[in-house]
């Protein structure tokens, strides 16, 4: 017989109340967060219109309306230029500007640079995107004055008035506001002894400084531009301020992304069913993103 | 180790349990019930002695609504002396902030004791919800309904209820110009369409750098402000309330069509970096001279004095269109009786107060709308532009229809609307736009949703 020996009551009790601390925060996680999900997955599918809580089975019926309207392809539209316009930039730009603070003669002012370019991040979107949208403004912004100044009126743009154009200059913003960000977790990515060793080698070996960067440094910290390019996914895709403050989804609904869609839809349209609709497709593009891409990353990271 | 390990588990175990335990308690558990039915009793048997207390939810925090709120409690504190205010103010001009919070409340069971909203279809989504009680006792006591315009009255009332006392009334279809520069150019303010693309024309010939007509979309509400106008005029206003409750086929409908086009012509006289501006930097635009009319509100009046204008001196108004008929469009604000409100008693005073002479004149006067009771003098305006609307709506009373902040039809609709309109004026197309209307006024069912409207 092959028995185990019988733990008393008392000793299981305390076990269990060991592993407590440790579990406590997976189900706070689970409750709160799953719970909150499930909740806007059932709201969707109810018939929620209007002030007061409607918790009647209305099947699809949010899902297939959002799908006809107009706004709803324009969301989506403006959510992957988002995410691809808003990224990649982003991370190439901090890749180069990064570099450069670590080489040569922009050594000695490195940490005024750095100081400077990460300002951005420690300002609130809404002061930045109200900022932006002063410099922005065709007539009376700063941008335009300086090129009207400089004789160059026929560059003076609509900028975020131009329904064609105004979601880049949107993204833009995002681009700025993120890239001292994104320069910090490569700079930081950058200091390992290992990869100072290997970079030390190269330039023995007589490797040019272009060729130092995409040989030497970039396979080396693969697993700081993963975090970084999976952050920036994340916030692009919840991008909601930034238009917000510049432009409220306008001219139209040209500049409308699919979270304050969400907001105008419950708060404002009062559709409370069709704002927990929109809320699932932004969890489900997140799926899509993000999830095959950690999947990716984590591979890669571990390989 | 362990010792110290124990008891705090211990604490987390305990506080687990009461969050998890909070929430699903207090809708359930039957304890409340009672108290709330013992003490249901005792108000039947005695009337209980309520606190003299009001928590009230308003969005007048913006200078010049600040003072019109305070003007508003004094009449109040001035009727009932001993009563505590509790203001719940949130932030943010047209109440968007305030809503959020508010429906919060709402959806939650704690309302608070009274609240403003507009008459029209953002009251019936409370009344829908049935969060606010028929005020018809109230009305009857007061005899309400004689002293305020018939249309006035329809908006607030909703399946044969009166459910808010308004306070005053904002037409929106008032053009503002600049006084001194008509005077200048020898123009008459346009009463029609045909006369504003013709003074537009002059202004554009006489100063090319000035844009004739002001205008920001960047709450999409105003383009629907300056499309009503020219609806107004072509359809007239049966056709423009048979438009807003989802009664004409908007695809198929010339009228409908011709207003478009009519908007189209009117573009390029129209301020083109509309999509960046709210409507107070829009009037901003005629105080600095870049603009030299705007259509907005009577809320503009304020702005142009804060602005140090005054008016009938540098800026002047008229109600646009006037032909072939001058109606005025209109929404109010109001105050209702909540749903198991904490305070019955002083809400009910407080409604008293709202519909007296003693709150309407010195508010309105501060805040900038009409008064909604049409026996109230009109010289009690300080500005020519109120006294004559006032005027007008006194000796026509049937002259009004509801506006776009008021809305015939349901928010879904009228939200999703204003961005279609402001798409437009940002880049016109017809047809597009008129398959997209009528999309939107089947798809947010507005025939249905908008019935509760009756007009004339």
């Amino acid at each position: 017989m092959n028995r185990k020996p019988r733990r008393s009551f008392r000793q299981r009790l305390s076990e269990v109340l060991e592993s407590l601390p440790f579990l406590a925060p997976l189900l706070v996680f689970l409750v709160i967060l799953y719970g909150m999900l499930g909740w806007t997955l059932y709201v969707s599918m109810a018939n929620w219109v209007g002030t007061a809580p409607n918790y009647e089975f209305a099947g699809l019926k949010w899902y297939q309306m959002m799908f006809r309207l107009d706004r709803f392809r324009v969301d989506m539209n403006n959510n992957v230029k988002w995410l691809a316009i808003g990224v990649l930039p982003t991370v190439a730009l901090a890749l180069f500007l990064a570099y450069m603070l670590e080489i040569g003669s922009v050594k000695r002012i490195e940490g005024y640079v750095r100081t400077l370019i990460l300002y951005p991040v420690a300002m609130s979107f809404v002061v930045t995107g109200t900022i932006w949208s002063w410099m922005y403004q065709p007539d009376k912004g700063v941008l335009n004055t300086i090129l009207r100044a400089v004789g160059l009126s026929e560059l003076a743009g609509r900028y975020t008035t131009n329904p064609a154009t105004a979601t880049y200059w949107l993204i833009l913003i995002f681009v700025w506001q993120y890239l001292g960000f994104a320069v910090i977790i490569l700079q930081s990515s950058f200091r390992t002894t290992e990869l100072q060793e290997m970079v030390e080698a190269a330039i023995v070996d007589g490797a040019s400084k272009l060729r130092i960067l995409f040989s030497v440094i970039v396979p080396n910290i693969r697993g700081g531009i993963l975090i970084l390019v999976s952050l920036l996914l994340i916030s692009a895709l919840k991008v909601f301020d930034i238009v917000y403050v510049v432009t409220f989804g306008g001219p139209g609904y040209s500049t409308d992304v699919l979270a304050l869609f969400m907001f105008i839809a419950t708060f404002q349209q009062h559709l409370v069913a069709l704002g927990a609709g929109l809320g699932m497709i932004i969890f489900l593009m997140a799926l899509v993103i993000v999830i095959p891409y950690t999947i990716y990353a984590f591979r890669k990271w571990f390989e | 180790m362990k010792r110290v390990v124990l008891p705090v588990l211990l604490l987390l175990v305990l506080s687990l349990v009461l969050s998890a335990c909070g929430p699903a308690q207090t809708p359930t558990a039957p304890p409340p019930v009672v108290t709330v039915v013992r003490e249901q009793v005792v108000v039947t048997a005695t009337p209980a002695p309520e606190p003299k207390k009001l928590e009230i939810f308003h969005w007048w925090t913006a200078g010049g609504e600040r003072e019109a709120a305070d003007a508003m409690f004094k009449a109040f504190k001035d009727k009932v002396p001993d009563v505590e205010i509790v203001e719940n103010p949130v932030a943010g001009g047209g109440g968007v902030s305030h809503r959020v919070v508010l429906q919060a409340r709402l959806s939650a069971g704690l309302p608070p004791d009274t609240w403003q909203t507009l008459g029209g279809a953002e009251l019936k989504s409370y009344v829908d919800g049935g969060f606010l009680e028929p005020l018809d006792d109230l009305w009857a006591e007061l005899n309400y309904a004689a002293v305020i315009p018939g249309p006035l009255a329809k908006a607030v009332t909703i399946n044969g209820h009166p459910y808010v006392v308004p306070l005053n009334m904002h037409i929106q279809n008032i053009l503002y110009y600049n006084k001194a520069l008509f005077d200048e150019l020898g123009l008459q303010p346009p009463t029609n369409y045909d006369e504003l693309i013709a003074v537009a024309e002059a202004i554009k010939a006489a100063k090319p750098e000035m844009s004739p007509l002001a205008l920001g979309t960047k709450e999409k509400w105003e383009a629907a402000f300056v499309f009503d106008s020219i609806l107004l005029e072509v359809g007239g206003p049966a056709h423009y309330v048979q438009v807003y409750k989802g009664e004409v086929d908007v695809k198929n409908d010339p009228a409908y069509k011709e207003a478009l086009q009519k908007l189209e012509a009117l573009v390029p006289y129209i301020y083109p970096y509309h999509a960046g501006l709210t409507w107070d930097e829009s009037c901003g635009l005629v105080v600095s001279g870049d603009a030299a009319m705007v259509l907005m509100g009577t809320w503009a009046i304020g702005y142009f004095q804060s602005r140090g204008w005054t008016p009938g001196k540098e800026f002047s108004a008229v109600t646009f269109p006037q032909k072939p008929e001058r109606i005025l469009l209109f929404h109010p604000d109001t105050y209702g009786l909540a749903k198991g409100a904490p305070h019955p008693q002083t809400t009910m005073e407080w409604l008293k107060v709202v519909a007296s002479p003693e709150l309407q004149i010195p508010t309105d006067v501060t805040q900038g709308g009409l008064f909604a009771r049409i026996d109230i003098d009109p010289a009690n305006f300080p500005d020519p532009i109120r006294q004559e609307l006032q005027t007008y709506v006194r000796n026509n009373p049937d002259k009004l229809i509801l506006d776009q902040h008021g809305s015939i039809a349901p928010f879904s609709f009228t939200q999703a609307y204003w961005d279609v309109i402001a798409a437009f004026i940002a880049q016109p197309n017809v047809d597009g736009t008129l398959s997209s209307v009528a999309d939107l006024l089947t798809t947010y069912n507005v025939k249905a949703e908008a019935a509760w409207y009756q007009w004339p």
